[in-house]
């Protein structure tokens, strides 16, 4: 029953974003902006899917996503601003504007992988992948949880933000890395790779959303939702806790990072302003609001906040925080199951029939 | 007529009565200064002027300022200028000062009126060209007279020395002293050639201590006209930076115990906050926020529109930032936090977005920066020794969180409302069996909570500015607090408040403030590897989930 419907929810949604978004851009409808636009959503979905998984499924509420996916974004911006650049060290390998502006000589050590893109990319897993490890396991093995957490994770992004203000860091301080010209020799201005781009996304949140139901429905995802639910418990019976959410951490940061790559040459840019504490809340936000625990919640929401943003801010420029700070409050307050909740709540009512309550997630969908 | 030739004996007797050469001099003097009030004919003033910008007597430079300033005017016949003017009973009033023979100012107020203004020609005042740039040395102003002072440094006049001295002798204020001192002995040591000298003046100038002993020691050290003295100037240096370290470190330790002072205060209702319900309240920082636009409109209230030119808006203040932050924390927690209880992580997430509200209201209204004056009372600071100040606001901010948390203390062990909070925290289910009305305890906890952050955004006030976002500058750090301090613990707080504090300045000495920061947070998730539930966890055996 419930399938069926979710059948035709997935075929509007492919019909929507795969045929008629790409088609109509290709045709001339819809703008290369749009395009782009939905582009950027579908990275920040894929954060939301990896912080459904930790804080949804697992109950962790990790605030630095921002940041991991900040990481993965300044590494593919590093390539490509590295191969647009113009001016020359002293020992006569190319460096970025921003750093002959501010005399700097020669490139600093860690910016020479990046000119490789295989290597940047790696670079820009590996990175974030290690700083959860040794982060989360620091964390986790001193049994930190819940509001602690929260709280430390926080100010583990407020600490790395403000590194990325600094101009010595030669990350491109406030202003952040911009003046992104081409990308695997392809114009990053042309429509044709901006429409390759919003695919390449798609694609991508399409196989982490696939991967995701996948893992929360495996003995794995099991033990994070046991671990959700009651951590001692699950520690009782001999799972190691501690593993099951390092990994998880792992995972989410993962996410976070690969969104943030597919994010920077669509956007043009990337600062840290997109990696303040704010930011990170925001991303725990659009979960909350899509809908907590489910994983097309996680996609929904971000969908609808990011989408709601664009038009506020272009409508009503100064209400844009009052909107998020209400929604904050009301989604909390009366919407504990998020918009899939209330959803599937009038959809129960309308229909006069009752559902179990749990699985909500579409495990059959999706598979070949 | 007659009237000014009296003034005129009166000077040459007052004057007459000096001895030997100078009251010569002097009196030389008072006729110039005479015929520049009243010339007997044309040309009369200008020679007199061109004579007193010669002399460059200090004892005529206020007269000279005056007519520089086009302010000359005569009362009685003596030589005065005007200062500040105000209003009283209707009619504008001036301070009055007598130029010469002595610089000082009038008993009364007078207005504008009873003052007869000598007019000077363009001409003739710029005659005075010469003696401009020395005329401050006996301004009303200690920092004018500081400066002028520095400008002799390198003035290029041999009688510079001899200036400064006689203006020395009539320096009162201990700082512009210092600074005039050690321009003397500076242009002493670079004259002189003997080593003798130049290492007395090294000496005097060490002893003197002024603002750029250092700099011009080490100059002297590197190409002072004396050889062999340059190696004691070295010496001298060296202490001398030796010293200063000792003192920076002093100022640093002080003003992270300020700072620590601060986070204790935002954190101590934190703690209580989180401790009762289980509440992770975001918009703590905002209550913060609340109190120092409280001390703000205080002050636009009394000031501009009641007219109370005193520090009194600043004592109104204090308990109005209190109330008004602890009735709007009440007001939340009435709409928002009363749903919330004991669900950390969703209350933590709804104030992120009261406080996204508030912020955004806050730059609605009073839009991105404003600032409170700092009360009169706490200007300056008290000089421990040279060079080493307390300031008094930074003083007061630690003397208000000590009586603040003694007061909390007390509150919370030694009265019936306390014992009634500590219970709840402890058991809330138990309380309300036995007739504790929680909801109540919770409310009045969350105002007391509130007010007190409201208090630290009033004590903020007298060390920065008032922006819509300072609570969120100061809201993780406070949280941090909370971690390391353990959960509801007043002990807690102001431990973990003052080890940050302190941290925090005494790594930015040595690194920046940023790398500081970082450390902070390594230094923390290493110390909760050992006490994962804080400084003073609670003792118990309860079952976490």
């Amino acid at each position: 029953m419930g399938n069926k419907k979710d059948f035709g929810w997935y075929a509007c949604c492919i019909a929507l974003f795969l045929i008629i978004l790409p088609l109509g851009n290709v045709l001339g409808f819809v703008s290369g902006n749009t395009i782009s636009l939905w582009g950027r959503y579908f990275c920040f979905a894929i954060v939301a899917l990896g912080v459904d998984l930790i804080w949804g499924y697992t109950g962790i509420l990790s605030m630095c996503q921002a940041f991991f996916f900040c990481l993965g974004g300044y590494s593919v911006a590093m390539h490509i601003v590295l191969r647009g650049a113009t001016a020359l060290g002293i020992n006569g390998i190319p460096m970025p504007d921003f750093m002959a502006w501010n005399q700097v000589e020669s490139l600093p050590f860690f910016w020479v992988p990046f000119q490789s893109f295989g290597l940047a990319v790696v670079l820009g897993l590996l990175i974030p992948a290690a700083f959860a490890l040794v982060f989360g396991y620091f964390i986790f093995r001193s049994r930190i949880r819940g509001v602690y957490m929260a709280i430390i994770t926080q100010a583990l992004a407020l600490a790395m933000w403000l590194i990325f203000l600094r101009n010595e860091t030669m990350l491109g301080g406030t202003n952040g890395l911009t003046d992104f010209k081409t990308l695997l020799g392809l114009s990053l201005s042309t429509p044709g790779v901006k429409l390759g781009l919003y695919l390449l996304s798609l694609l991508t949140l399409g196989i982490a959303f696939w991967l995701s139901t996948k893992l929360v429905d495996s003995k794995f995802g099991k033990v994070l939702q046991a671990i959700r639910d009651s951590e001692s418990r699950t520690s009782y019976t001999a799972y190691r806790v501690m593993h099951y959410k390092l990994a998880i951490f792992i995972v989410a940061a993962l996410l976070a990072a690969v969104a943030g790559m597919l994010y920077a040459p669509q956007t043009g840019i990337i600062t840290p302003g997109r990696m303040d504490v704010r930011a990170s809340v925001e991303m725990v936000m659009w979960v909350a609001i899509g809908g907590r625990g489910k994983l097309k919640g996680a996609i929904l929401g971000s969908l609808i906040v990011n989408f709601l943003y664009s038009i506020c801010t272009s409508l009503f420029p100064d209400s844009w925080l009052f909107i998020l700070g209400f929604l904050f409050i009301i989604t909390v307050l009366y919407f504990d199951k998020g918009l899939l909740g209330m959803l599937e709540t009038v959809v129960a009512k309308l229909g006069r029939m009752r559902k179990p309550a749990a699985e909500p997630t579409g495990r059959e969908v999706m598979q070949p | 007529m007659n009237c000014i030739q009296k003034v005129w004996l009166v000077i040459l007797l007052s004057i007459g009565m000096g001895r030997g050469a100078i009251a010569q001099q002097a009196d030389s003097i008072s006729i110039r200064v005479a015929a520049v009030l009243n010339p007997p004919n044309d040309t009369a003033r200008s020679q007199a002027l061109r004579y007193l910008a010669a002399q460059k007597d200090p004892a005529t430079f206020p007269l000279l300022a005056a007519i520089n300033d086009k302010k000359l005017y005569t009362l009685d016949g003596k030589p005065v200028t005007t200062g500040e003017g105000e209003t009283s009973g209707g009619k504008e009033v001036f301070t009055v000062f007598y130029l010469y023979p002595q610089n000082k100012p009038a008993a009364t107020k007078l207005p504008a009126e009873q003052l007869q203004k000598v007019e000077i020609s363009r001409s003739e005042r710029l005659i005075l060209n010469v003696v401009l740039p020395y005329l401050n040395l006996t301004s009303h102003d200690p920092q004018k007279r500081i400066m002028a002072y520095g400008q002799l440094v390198d003035a290029k006049d041999t009688g510079k020395i001899a200036l400064l001295e006689k203006a020395l002798k009539q320096e009162t204020d201990p700082g512009a002293l210092t600074a005039g001192r050690e321009v003397l002995f500076q242009l002493k040591l670079n004259e002189t050639a003997s080593e003798h000298q130049a290492k007395a003046y090294i000496d005097s100038l060490d002893q003197n201590w002024g603002e750029n002993v250092g700099l011009i020691l080490k100059n002297y050290a590197e190409k002072g006209n004396v050889v062999s003295a340059r190696a004691y100037a070295a010496e001298k240096v060296k202490s001398l930076e030796s010293l200063q370290g000792r003192i920076e470190k002093a100022q640093n330790l002080f003003s992270g115990i300020s700072l620590g002072s601060i986070l204790i205060l935002i954190a101590l209702g934190l703690a209580i906050v989180y401790g009762l319900a289980g509440i992770i309240n975001m918009a703590h920082g905002e209550f913060l926020m609340i109190g120092a636009y409280t001390t703000y409109c205080m002050q636009s209230l009394l000031i501009e529109t009641l007219g109370v030119k005193s520090d009194l808006y600043f004592w109104v203040s204090l308990p109005a930032s209190f109330v008004v932050a602890g009735v709007f924390g009440l007001v939340l927690e009435k709409l928002v936090i009363r749903h919330l209880y004991a669900r950390p992580l969703e209350s933590l997430l709804a104030t992120w977005g009261v406080s996204l509200i508030m912020v955004q209201t806050a730059r609605s209204i009073f839009g991105d920066l404003t600032a409170v004056k700092a009360p009169a009372f706490l200007a300056g600071g008290w000089q421990l020794m040279p060079h080493l100040v307390l300031p008094f606001n930074r003083l007061f901010i630690i003397g208000l969180t000590i009586v603040v948390v003694s007061l909390t203390y007390l509150m919370l062990y030694r009265s019936r409302l306390g014992i009634r909070i500590r219970a709840v925290t402890q058991n809330r289910t138990m309380s309300a069996c036995l007739g504790v009305e929680t909801r109540r305890v919770d409310a009045i906890t969350f105002f007391l909570g509130s007010g007190l952050a409201g208090l630290a955004g009033c004590a903020m006030t007298l060390i920065g500015n008032v922006v819509p976002d300072m609570g969120q500058t100061y809201i993780v750090d406070s949280f941090l607090v909370v971690v390391t301090g353990g959960v509801g613990k007043i002990a807690g707080a102001i431990v973990s408040g003052l080890g940050i504090g302190f941290l925090t300045k005494v790594l930015e000495s040595f690194y920046e403030a940023v790398y500081g920061k970082v450390l902070i947070l390594a230094l923390i998730v290493i110390f909760l590897q050992f006490k994962p539930r804080g400084l003073f966890p609670d003792k118990g055996r309860i079952a976490e989930d």
